[in-house]
């Protein structure tokens, strides 16, 4: 009866242990992903680099270059041809399919490449602030207040970048990007990861809004507010 | 699936993955700061010091960035410093 006692003993200190060891692990790639995607905003730079031939030429090269070489990596990931040990921060439904950080990356080229920075800075900011901060929150004030908050700080980056419009576009913009950015987040999109619909959906839906109101002569652009050097 | 789930997670706990991690740390958090501290100095010196406000997006964007890295960047080296000891 004793052994027996003890081996459970034993079974569950074994389990206790190893649990401890997982959650510490979580907890660090927790952080590390949630790093990850405040460092994109400093991918912003791509605005501020002096505006010339080669310069412009260098920054798409260069953009197009790591969005590719991150597919590469991901497409042999997933053929078994590199380990997935290799790669930090994999969720594990991540392990047969393109992990967020190719999403992300994929939106962020589409971003800075073919949208006007007025629409792709909030949109880029909302993926690499909002959404941690809605990752935070939604453990301390559950689902509901993690994404009023999240909705608030989606909007306050909107009113930052547009404030040199009038009023009731940035009231506009702000309450309509928002929204489109929470479901973005919130709304599981079967094929698209949240990090790419994040940034996608508000972006494609003012753009929609900017060429709509421009058919009826009005035209809802801020000027920029990253000048290059 | 549990027993999936912590193979997975087993296997990812090796050096070199914390090896990986510790080769990133330098970029996730020296770049952003850079480009926050570019974006504010380009503020002060074409737009603070010339008066044009033109260029206070510029400072708006360099504290957003630079005050979001900052908020996630210590829990992150807290973090990283306690599993580097283990």
């Amino acid at each position: 009866m004793d052994k027996t006692e003890t081996l459970k003993q034993k079974v569950v200190n074994h389990q206790l242990e190893f649990k401890k060891k997982i959650d510490s692990i979580e907890l660090d790639v927790h952080w590390f992903r949630r790093v990850f995607h405040t460092f994109a905003a400093s991918f912003l730079i791509y605005y501020i680099l002096p505006d010339e031939q080669w310069i412009n030429a260098l920054k798409i090269g260069i953009s197009i270059f790591i969005v590719l070489f991150v597919t590469v990596l991901e497409y042999r990931r997933i053929k078994g041809k590199i380990g997935g040990e290799h790669f930090f921060g994999l969720r594990t439904y991540e392990e047969k399919r393109p992990a967020g950080y190719l999403y992300f990356g994929v939106a962020l080229l589409i971003l800075l490449l073919f949208f006007p920075q007025q629409i792709a800075i909030p949109c880029i900011l909302c993926a690499c602030f909002a959404d941690p901060i809605i990752g935070e929150t939604r453990y301390r004030l559950g689902r509901k207040g993690a994404y009023l908050i999240g909705f608030l700080v989606c909007m306050f980056f909107f009113i930052i970048t547009w404030y040199p419009s009038e009023l009731w576009v940035i009231l506009l913009i702000s309450i309509l990007g928002a929204i489109t950015a929470i479901i973005g987040e919130a709304v599981n999109f079967k094929i698209l990861d949240d990090d790419f619909m994040i940034q996608m959906l508000p972006a494609v839906f003012i753009l929609i809004i900017w060429q709509g109101l421009i058919v009826f002569g009005i035209n809802i652009l801020p000027r920029e507010i990253i000048l290059p050097m | 699936m549990m027993n999936k789930k912590l193979d997975y997670l087993k296997r990812k706990k090796n050096a070199n993955v914390i090896k990986i991690e510790l080769y990133f740390t330098p970029l996730l958090v020296i770049f952003p700061i850079i480009v926050s501290i570019l974006l504010i100095q380009d503020w002060f010196y074409r737009g603070y010091m010339l008066g044009v406000s033109t260029y206070n997006g510029e400072l708006f964007l360099g504290l957003i960035i630079m005050s979001g890295n900052i908020i996630f960047d210590i829990p992150f080296l807290k973090s990283l410093k306690s599993i580097v000891r283990k």
